[in-house]
C-alpha cells in the first residue's frame, strides 16, 4: 500500500515535471532552439518567488504565481528579442546551443554571486503541508492541486494553439518563417512572444517547486535535464506526451527514492535511458 | 498616374552569386505581366526580390511610387503585395481554412473574404478541415492563390502555377485565373508554358540569364522572336 | 610522415625543456603548467568530437570522472604506482564511450548533447551513492606503491607534457588521416557522405572512442597530481564548461584552436582570481559573456579571425582518399 502511495504521489510530482518541459518542448517546437539556459530560468523564478514571498508576508505564497509568470514573459521576451533572435538569424544549429549554454553558465554563476549557495525553499503555508486520505493513501493536497494546474496549463495551450488567431501564426511560422513573411508575419515578434511563454511556464514551474523543495543556483542542470527527459518520454512534439512523460518520471524518482533512499534522481535517468534504448520515439510516437 | 510597380536597373544576388543584372520594368494598375525563360533565368529570384524575400543589392523598385528598397517582406505584404510562391508552399501543420485564414494577418480591406474564395474553388470547401499539404497537387496550387488572395492585394505575384500539375487540372486554375484577372487586380506571372503566359498576359518579359532579352505586348508577337530570346541566339 | 627539419629541432627544444622543468620551477607553477597542457589535451579530445565530427557534447565531465576513478580504484586494488593505472584510465574511457554510443547516436544535435550530460549525471550520482568509492566525501590516492615519493611531482608534470602534446599530434595525425577526411565529409554534410558510400557510425564511433579515452586519461592525470577526488570536482560540468568556451574562443575545428583557447582561459583566470582578486564564480561569469559575445559576433573563435583578417596558416593538413571508410 505504501508503493501505491508513492506511486500515486510520483505520479502527482509529474504534473511539476511536465511543466518543466513545456517551456523547452514548445521553443524547441517553434524555433528548432533547445534553451540549455532552461534549468537556470526555473531556479530564477523560485528565487523571485522567494524575495516576493518575503517581501509581502500578508499576501498567500499561491497568489504569487501571477507576478513570477509575468515576470517570466517578459524576460523571455526580451532575450528573444535581446539576444536569441540573433542566434536562430544564422541559421548555425550550434549558435543557439553556445549562446543559450553561455548564458546558463553566467545566470548560475550569477545566482551564486549574487544570492549565495546556500539551499532555500519557500514555505507555501498551510497548503503545502495539508493531506487527505484517499483509499487509504495519505496524498498531499499540494501536489493534487500542482498536477491540477499543470493540466489546466496544457489544455490552455493546447487551446491556444489549435484554436486561436495567434495559435494559428504561432505554427504556420515553426513551419516555414519566410512564407509567413509573405503573410504579413515578422517571424522574430512570434518568436518573441513564444519565449515569453515557455520562460512564464519555466519560472512559474520553479516557484511551485520552491514549495516543496529545498533548491540552490545549482539545481537548474537537474530541472533542465528532467524538462529534457521529460519531452524525449513523451516524445518529440506531443504535448499530452510531455505530460505522461512527467508522470512517468516523477513515479520513477518518488519509487527509486523510497527503495534507494539516497539515490537522488538516478532512478528518474535510468528510466530515461531504457525509454531511449527501448521506446526511442517516445510514448507519443514521434509527430511530423 | 505612376505605375503600380516599377523596377530600375535591378540587381539582385543569390547569395554570392548574381541571378539578375539590371532589369527593368514596370506594371501598370490592373495590368497583367508574363515573366519567361529558361529554368535558372532568374524570374523566381526577381520575384522574391519584389516580394521582400532576397534584397535587391542595386537599383531601384517601386510600389505605386513607394520605394520598397531594405523593407522587409512582411512589411510589403502589408502594403499590398502578395505571392503565390514556387512549390504552393503551404503550411503543412494547418488545415486548408486555416492556410487561407492566414491570408487575414495583413488586415487589408477588400473583396476577398473566405466565402468569396470558397465560391472561386468549391472544392476546398469540403476539404476545410483538412491538413493541407493532404491535397492534390491542383487543390494544394488552389490553397495557395486563395491564400494570396485573403491578403486582398493590389499586385499579386505568381510563381509557375502549374508546375508539376496535369493539363487538365491546370485549365481548372486558369480558368479561376481569368476571373480573378476580371477583379482589376495587377499580377506578374512567372510561366514555363509561354503560350499560354502570352495568352493570359498583356505585356511580357523574356528573361535569359538574369537579363531582359525581350520586353513588350504579349500578344501578336512573332514564335521565332520568342524563342531566340528565351534560348539566345 | 615527412617531418620538416624546423619542426624536429622545435619539437627536440620543447621535449628538452619539458625535462629540465621540474628541476627548476617551483611547485605551484608546474602543477599550473600540468594543468593547462591536461586542459589543452581535454580541449583538443572535445574539439576532434564537436569541431571535426559535428557532435557538441555537454557530457564531457563523465570521461574526466570516469577516468579519475579508474584510476584511483587500479592503484588501490591492484596495489600499483599510480602513473601505471594511467593506460587503464584511458580504456575505461574508451568503453564508456563504446558502450554509449548505440544510445546516444540515435540523438541528433541537441538531443545528443543533453544526452551525455544525462549519462554524465548518471556517473555521478552512482559514484556519489557508492560508499566502496569514497561516495559525496571523496577519497585521496593510495601513494603506499609509490617508490619515489619525491619524483611523482616530476612524473606528473611529465605525464601532462605527453597527453597535452601527444593529443596535439595525435588529432593532427588522425585528421591527416583517411579517417579524418571520413570525419570532415560526415560533419559536414551527413547525407551526402552517406550517398557515397561513407558508414556514418563506423566513422563516428571511433572518433567518440578516442575523445573518451584521451578526455579520461587527462582527467586521470589531472587528478593523480590532485591526490584527492570527490564526485563534485570530478563530475563536474565545469569541466565541459571549459573545453566548450575555451575551443570556441580560440576557434572550433582547427587544430590551433583549443591551444589558444585554454591559454585564453587561463590567461583570463588568473587575471581575475589572482590580479584582480575576484572570487572564482566571477571568471566563470566572465566567461560565460565571452561565449555569448562570441557565438553571435565570431563563431569561429579567435583563430577564425586571424585567418580571416590576417591571413595566418598553422599546421597545414593534407589528406588522403576515402577508400576504406566506404560500405561494402
Amino acid at each position: 500500500m505504501d508503493w501505491i502511495t508513492t506511486a500515486v504521489n510520483g505520479a502527482l510530482l509529474g504534473g511539476l515535471y511536465g511543466l518543466f518541459g513545456l517551456g523547452l518542448a514548445l521553443v524547441f517546437g517553434v524555433m528548432r532552439v533547445v534553451n540549455l539556459a532552461h534549468g537556470e530560468f526555473i531556479v530564477l523564478g523560485a528565487y523571485l518567488g522567494v524575495f516576493l514571498v518575503a517581501a509581502m508576508p500578508q499576501v498567500p505564497p499561491w497568489l504569487m504565481i501571477v507576478p513570477v509568470a509575468l515576470a517570466g514573459y517578459a524576460i523571455g521576451w526580451g532575450l528573444q528579442a535581446g539576444v536569441v533572435n540573433h542566434a536562430v538569424r544564422t541559421r548555425d544549429p550550434l549558435t543557439p546551443l553556445m549562446l543559450t549554454f553561455g548564458l546558463s553558465v553566467v545566470l548560475r554563476n550569477g545566482m551564486v554571486q549574487l544570492f549565495g549557495a546556500d539551499s532555500r525553499a519557500i514555505d507555501g503555508g498551510a497548503l503545502t503541508s495539508t493531506g487527505f486520505d484517499l483509499l487509504g493513501m495519505r496524498i498531499g493536497v499540494y501536489p493534487l492541486l500542482v498536477l491540477l494546474l499543470a493540466a489546466a496549463l496544457f489544455a490552455g495551450l493546447q487551446w491556444l494553439l489549435r484554436r486561436s488567431e495567434f495559435g494559428r501564426v504561432v505554427r504556420a511560422t515553426a513551419d516555414a518563417p519566410e512564407v509567413a513573411r509573405l503573410m504579413g508575419v515578422a517571424p522574430e515578434r512570434v518568436f518573441n512572444r513564444v519565449m515569453g511563454l515557455a520562460l512564464a511556464f519555466a519560472m512559474l514551474a520553479g516557484f511551485l517547486l520552491a514549495q516543496r523543495t529545498l533548491f540552490t543556483p545549482f539545481s537548474g542542470v537537474e530541472r533542465m535535464l528532467v524538462a529534457f527527459e521529460v519531452v524525449i518520454i513523451g516524445g518529440l512534439g506531443s504535448f499530452w506526451g510531455a505530460l505522461a512523460g512527467g508522470v512517468v518520471l516523477g513515479m520513477a524518482q518518488l519509487l527509486g527514492q523510497k527503495f534507494d533512499s539516497n539515490a537522488g534522481p538516478l532512478y528518474a535517468h535510468l528510466v530515461f535511458v531504457a525509454t531511449l534504448m527501448f521506446l526511442p520515439k517516445g510514448l507519443a510516437g514521434e509527430r511530423r | 498616374m505612376p505605375p503600380l510597380l516599377e523596377l530600375d536597373a535591378v540587381d539582385v544576388f543569390h547569395g554570392d552569386l548574381q541571378a539578375v543584372f539590371g532589369v527593368s520594368l514596370r506594371v501598370e494598375a490592373g495590368q497583367a505581366l508574363a515573366l519567361i525563360g529558361a529554368n535558372g533565368a532568374g524570374k523566381t529570384t526577381l520575384l522574391r526580390a519584389i516580394a521582400g524575400l532576397t534584397p535587391a543589392r542595386r537599383g531601384t523598385l517601386r510600389f505605386d511610387g513607394y520605394p520598397l528598397a531594405g523593407l522587409r517582406a512582411e512589411r510589403i505584404a502589408a502594403l499590398g503585395v502578395a505571392m503565390v510562391p514556387e512549390g504552393r508552399l503551404l503550411f503543412p501543420s494547418l488545415s486548408v481554412e486555416e492556410n487561407l485564414q492566414m491570408g487575414q494577418l495583413t488586415r487589408r480591406a477588400g473583396a476577398w473574404t473566405l466565402a468569396r474564395v470558397y465560391e472561386l474553388f468549391p472544392v476546398l470547401r469540403e476539404m476545410r478541415q483538412r491538413p493541407a499539404t493532404r491535397l492534390s497537387g491542383g487543390q494544394q496550387q488552389m490553397v495557395a492563390i486563395g491564400r494570396a488572395l485573403m491578403c486582398n492585394p493590389r499586385l499579386l505575384l505568381c510563381d509557375e502555377l502549374s508546375l508539376g500539375l496535369a493539363p487538365l487540372v491546370v485549365e481548372e486554375i486558369y480558368k479561376a485565373f481569368a476571373r480573378i484577372r476580371a477583379e482589376g487586380l495587377a499580377i506578374v506571372l512567372v510561366e514555363q508554358d509561354v503560350a499560354r503566359a502570352c495568352a493570359v498576359s498583356d505585356t511580357m518579359l523574356c528573361l535569359l540569364k538574369g537579363r531582359v532579352t525581350l520586353a513588350g505586348p504579349s500578344h501578336h508577337v512573332p514564335r521565332e522572336r520568342i524563342a531566340a530570346a528565351y534560348f539566345g541566339e | 610522415m615527412r617531418v620538416p627539419l624546423a619542426g624536429a629541432v622545435s619539437a627536440a627544444i620543447v621535449v628538452a625543456a619539458a625535462a629540465i622543468a621540474p628541476r627548476f620551477v617551483e611547485a605551484g607553477a608546474l602543477r599550473l603548467a600540468a594543468e593547462i597542457l591536461l586542459a589543452i589535451g581535454m580541449a583538443q579530445m572535445w574539439n576532434l568530437l564537436a569541431g571535426y565530427t559535428g557532435l557538441l557534447s555537454l557530457g564531457h565531465q563523465l570521461f574526466v570522472g570516469v577516468g579519475a576513478y579508474t584510476l584511483y580504484e587500479a592503484t588501490q586494488r591492484l596495489q600499483i604506482a599510480p602513473h601505471w593505472a594511467l593506460p587503464l584510465a584511458g580504456l575505461a574511457g574508451a568503453a564508456a564511450a563504446a558502450l554509449l554510443a548505440p544510445a546516444l547516436f540515435r540523438l541528433r544535435e541537441a538531443y545528443f548533447s543533453i544526452g551525455l550530460w544525462v549519462f554524465a549525471e548518471i556517473g555521478y550520482l552512482v559514484v556519489s551513492k557508492t560508499t566502496a568509492l569514497g561516495s559525496t566525501a571523496g577519497r585521496p590516492l593510495d601513494l603506499s606503491n609509490l617508490p619515489d615519493v619525491e619524483a611523482f611531482q616530476a612524473i606528473s608534470f611529465w605525464v601532462a607534457c605527453t597527453i597535452g602534446l601527444g593529443a596535439l599530434v595525435g588529432v593532427h595525425a588522425l585528421m591527416r588521416s583517411r579517417l579524418g577526411l571520413a570525419l570532415l565529409t560526415v560533419r559536414d554534410n551527413e547525407l551526402a557522405a552517406s550517398s557515397i558510400g561513407v558508414d556514418v557510425w563506423w566513422v563516428r564511433f571511433p572518433a567518440f572512442v578516442v575523445s573518451g579515452f584521451g578526455c579520461a586519461l587527462a582527467g586521470a592525470a589531472y587528478f593523480m597530481g590532485a591526490m584527492f577526488v570527490a564526485p563534485d570536482s570530478a563530475f563536474d560540468v565545469n569541466w565541459v564548461v571549459m573545453m566548450m568556451f575555451a575551443t570556441l574562443i580560440g576557434g572550433i575545428g582547427t587544430l590551433e584552436g583549443p591551444v589558444i583557447g585554454v591559454l585564453v582561459w587561463f590567461a583570463l583566470r588568473e587575471l581575475l582570481t589572482t590580479v584582480v582578486g575576484l572570487q572564482g564564480g566571477w571568471y566563470l561569469i566572465g566567461m560565460g559573456g565571452v561565449a555569448m559575445t562570441l557565438s553571435l559576433f565570431a563563431p569561429r573563435g579567435l583563430w577564425g579571425l586571424a585567418r580571416q583578417h590576417w591571413n595566418w596558416r598553422g599546421w597545414p593538413m593534407q589528406r588522403s582518399s576515402l577508400r576504406r571508410f566506404t560500405k561494402p
